[in-house]
């Protein structure tokens, strides 16, 4: 579904990933995990059409987007929920999400699937998005990326600030997502969650690959655990 | 883009090859009355496109340096005109005093807007609109007190009419000084630890700080010097011109001129104030024939000018020759950042 | 006392309509729009040549809105291009320069070609009393236009698809991109718009005071205080700022003079940059 091949990208002239390649078949849950600064977040700018990458390609269901803008891929089925979620402050809740399946998808099915996932948003559906908490946000972040029915949905350290039973919840929601043929890649820097949620995963370091393979592969090798599992 | 048109510091050359450029466009300007000198309106002319380039030169400092959006260059020069000719023809201060003066309170008028600008942390835009206020509401100032500068109708400015400036062609010779004394004032800026912290703080202000460049006290430095040589030259103006009213310090007049001239020059190079003035008050002359066109060309001039020449002619120059020799210069044109980003890697 | 604060609501409420297009233009994109006031103006010209020929005022009023709202339009699709492509401060700067040169432009093209042209509409009718007011029927049509585009403006932000998009944009540009918003068309739309709006301005002031080809620039300072007062990207701020500094302008120049209250005007914007410079209702946003 999603082909990524030698991407490289940056900012200022100065690329950040280079030579990328990865790919993600429908249906497929796949985690890319890295530290601080491995390029994970550029990446996905890259590939959803925020940052414009310098060189490679990227594929969506076979046909090229790499070039394209983020507002053309989002139409196009990839729904990005980045780290700082970029919700619309002074929205209420209900508008952030109407937003998210403008122009004009069908609005009331998908908003009754968000509220079911996160009864949460129901309550607060009229309270402005920034007086939300970090994990409301989130919870809005996400709920508007499904709003626009994608079929690929890319999430960009969706734990950060979240306390672990909110995190933990993340992720019960997105295996339930999972379960209704959703694809889904996601970055992570919490490891463990990553890993026991995902099939696939990658490993990212200074802006390259440096391992892929299957999640329990991963998590027996013993350079991710040293590196990222705090396992000696 | 068009901050980035600075040069880079040559705090290594010998002083005789960076002050040399400064001589060389003092000298060309001062052979300018062997040509025009039989005519006193061609000298007036003359005089007006050194003038502008000194008012260039004090703008060149403050947003040329230090990225200050000024929009009240007319106001500055306003202030220092009107304050010396009100100080020395009613309350007889002796003239050079009374300029001096004058300067000094524009320098405080540009030291005080910086210093605003600086405290609130006010971007491009509101220092301009700040700046701008300030020179509207001078020049509705100069138009309601009446009593004291005249109104619509201008000053008569007596004192200076029976010395040196009074005559066509020795007032020329004191603004080539001016000038000379000013471009000379810049490269020795730019030789400096304070062109070194101008630089850095232009470049990226919060690496600037970091590195102990207190940058509020350069850019209240850059608009205070800025200033005091504007008023400066617009006191010297009023002087040796005789008459000043309103409309020969607005915005129209003097601004949107120093702004497309020295962007034309260059912003931030030494003698892109100079090129500019020339280029322009050759156009100036050459369009009294077409004054209907007049704003039409100015807008012209600016539009292509941004889009085409974003660096202005010396730099662009200098980059030509660079490449030349061989040396890695800069690119022709400045280098977009990719649409929406964020400086936010990893 | 309570004429002349009516005379100011009068204007406030186009002194508001007159920066709604101004803000939401820097709202969007940090351009700030120098040429509202030829925009302004070259609609009202339109109008009045128009009229000159023998039109309808209504079919004549359409057509200056159309005009400007296209010259409006066409700005954003050309030169606006590279600007969008830079960004923070330089995008501001160039922004600000070439909007100046487009001012330039328009009005000495204006000046050039229609030196005397002036409009003027007359609504006749007797003055109708309004709280023991005598008001021109001019003014109470111009105020009423005024109130009802500025209703209908915020309608369409809050509740129309069009005018959501809008404000995503303005409060989250990549947010509203992920949402597949296409802030290059949201601001060519908006571009266009405040053309539209600014010649409407142009239109309503002309029912109580001709206007000449030269009042571009009065018009564009005006819209930029307003602007700035309201704070920057808010519509609402821009209508609260422009009743505000509608009365203190009425108030002073009955008062006062010309010249101070000019400066007065000037001083609000200063001292809201300088206090507030979110202004009244701004987003917080520089």
């Amino acid at each position: 579904m999603l082909e990524v091949a030698e991407l490289s990208a940056g900012y200022l002239g100065q690329d950040v990933v280079h030579q990328v390649s990865f790919a993600v078949d429908e249906g497929e849950a796949v985690a890319v995990i890295g530290s601080n600064g491995a390029g994970k977040t550029t990446l996905f700018r890259a590939v959803c059409g925020l940052l414009r990458p310098s060189r490679g390609s990227v594929r969506l269901d076979g046909r090229p987007i790499t070039r394209r803008r983020a507002h053309d891929i989002a139409r196009r089925g990839l729904a990005y929920v980045p780290a700082e979620r970029h919700l619309f402050p002074e929205m209420t809740v209900a508008e952030n999400l109407d937003l998210g399946a403008f122009p004009n998808r069908p609005r009331a099915a998908r908003q009754a699937l968000v509220h079911e996932l996160f009864p949460r948003l129901a309550e607060r559906r009229r309270q402005r998005a920034g007086t939300l908490s970090g994990g409301e946000q989130q919870m809005v972040a996400v709920g508007r990326a499904l709003m626009s029915e994608p079929r690929l949905l890319l999430l960009d350290e969706p734990t950060t600030g979240l306390a672990p039973t909110v995190a933990a919840a993340a992720y019960e929601a997105l295996t339930a997502l999972r379960g209704q043929g959703l694809t889904i890649v996601v970055a992570e820097q919490q490891v463990p969650l990553a890993l026991a949620f995902a099939d696939r995963g990658y490993v990212l370091e200074s802006g390259r690959i440096q391992l892929g393979g299957g999640a329990d592969e991963l998590e027996d090798n013993p350079d991710v655990q040293l590196a990222y599992l705090g396992i000696t | 883009m068009i901050r980035r048109a600075a040069t880079v510091g040559r705090v290594g050359t010998p002083a005789v090859r960076a002050y040399a450029p400064v001589v060389l466009a003092g000298g060309l300007v001062a052979l300018l009355p062997l040509r025009y000198g039989d005519s006193r309106a061609m000298m007036g002319v003359v005089i007006g496109g050194v003038l502008f380039a000194c008012y260039a030169v004090g703008f060149n400092v403050i947003f040329g340096s230090t990225g200050q959006l000024f929009l009240c260059t007319g106001a500055l020069a306003g202030l220092g005109g009107y304050a010396s000719a009100i100080l020395s023809d009613r309350h007889g201060l002796p003239m050079v005093l009374a300029m001096l003066l004058a300067s000094l309170m524009a320098a405080t008028a540009g030291g005080l807007l910086s210093w605003i600008a600086v405290s609130r942390s006010l971007g491009v835009i509101f220092t301009g609109i700040v700046t701008l206020a300030f020179a509207l509401a001078f020049q509705n100032l100069l138009l309601g007190q009446r009593d004291l500068t005249g109104g619509e109708t201008g000053l008569i400015v007596e004192a200076g009419s029976d010395t040196l400036l009074g005559e066509v062609v020795a007032p020329f010779y004191v603004f080539v000084v001016l000038l000379t004394a000013y471009l000379a004032l810049y490269r020795a800026l730019q030789r400096s630890h304070v062109g070194w912290a101008f630089r850095a703080l232009r470049d990226d202000e919060i690496a600037a700080e970091l590195a102990g460049v207190d940058v509020k006290r350069y850019r209240v430095l850059a608009g205070t010097l800025g200033s005091g040589m504007i008023g400066l030259a617009g006191a010297l103006y009023a002087h040796s011109e005789g008459f000043i009213s309103p409309s020969t310090f607005s915005f129209g007049d003097v601004d949107v001129l120093v702004i497309v001239m020295l962007a034309f020059g260059g912003i931030g190079s030494l003698l892109g104030p100079v090129v500019g003035a020339a280029a322009f008050t050759v156009l100036e002359e050459w369009m009294d024939s077409f004054n209907e066109y007049r704003l039409i060309i100015y807008g012209s001039v600016i539009l292509v000018l941004f889009l085409a020449l974003p660096r202005g002619v010396v730099p662009t120059v200098q980059g030509l020759v660079e490449r030349l020799r061989g040396r890695p210069g800069r690119p022709a044109a400045p280098v977009s950042p990719s649409p929406v980003d964020t400086l936010n890697p990893g | 006392m309570r004429a002349v604060v009516f005379d100011g609501v009068v204007l406030g409420l186009q002194f508001g309509l007159l920066g709604v297009g101004l803000t939401l233009v820097y709202g969007l994109g940090g351009v700030l729009n120098l040429a509202q006031g030829q925009l302004a103006v070259l609609g009202a010209i339109v109008v009045a040549l128009r009229l000159d020929a023998g039109s309808a005022v209504v079919p004549a009023v359409l057509t200056g809105l159309l005009v400007a709202g296209t010259v409006g339009l066409a700005l954003d699709l050309t030169l606006m291009r590279p600007v969008y492509r830079r960004t923070g401060e330089d995008r501001v700067l160039l922004g600000l320069l070439l909007m100046l040169g487009v001012a330039f432009i328009i009005d000495g093209v204006l000046v050039w070609r229609y030196p005397i042209e002036a409009l003027t509409l007359r609504i006749g009718g007797d003055p109708i009393d309004i709280l023991g007011v005598r008001m021109r029927t001019g003014s109470l049509l111009a105020s009423a236009i005024a109130l009802g585009v500025g209703a209908i403006l915020v309608l369409f932000l809050r509740y129309a698809a069009t005018g959501k998009a809008v404000r995503s944009v303005i409060q989250d540009e990549e947010g509203a991109q992920l949402c597949g918003v296409s802030p290059d068309k949201v601001r060519a739309f908006v571009f266009a718009l405040s053309g539209v709006l600014a010649a409407l301005v142009a239109v309503t002031r002309s029912m109580t005071s001709p206007v000449t080809v030269n009042a571009g620039i009065d018009f564009t300072i005006l819209a930029l205080i307003v602007a700035v007062v309201g704070g920057l990207g808010s519509v609402s701020g821009a209508f609260l700022a422009g009743i505000l500094l509608g009365i203190v302008n009425t108030v002073s120049a009955h008062y006062i003079g010309t010249y101070v209250t000019t400066i007065v005007l000037l001083g609000a914007a200063a001292v809201t940059i300088v206090l507030r410079p979110s202004g009244l209702l701004g987003a917080g946003r520089e």
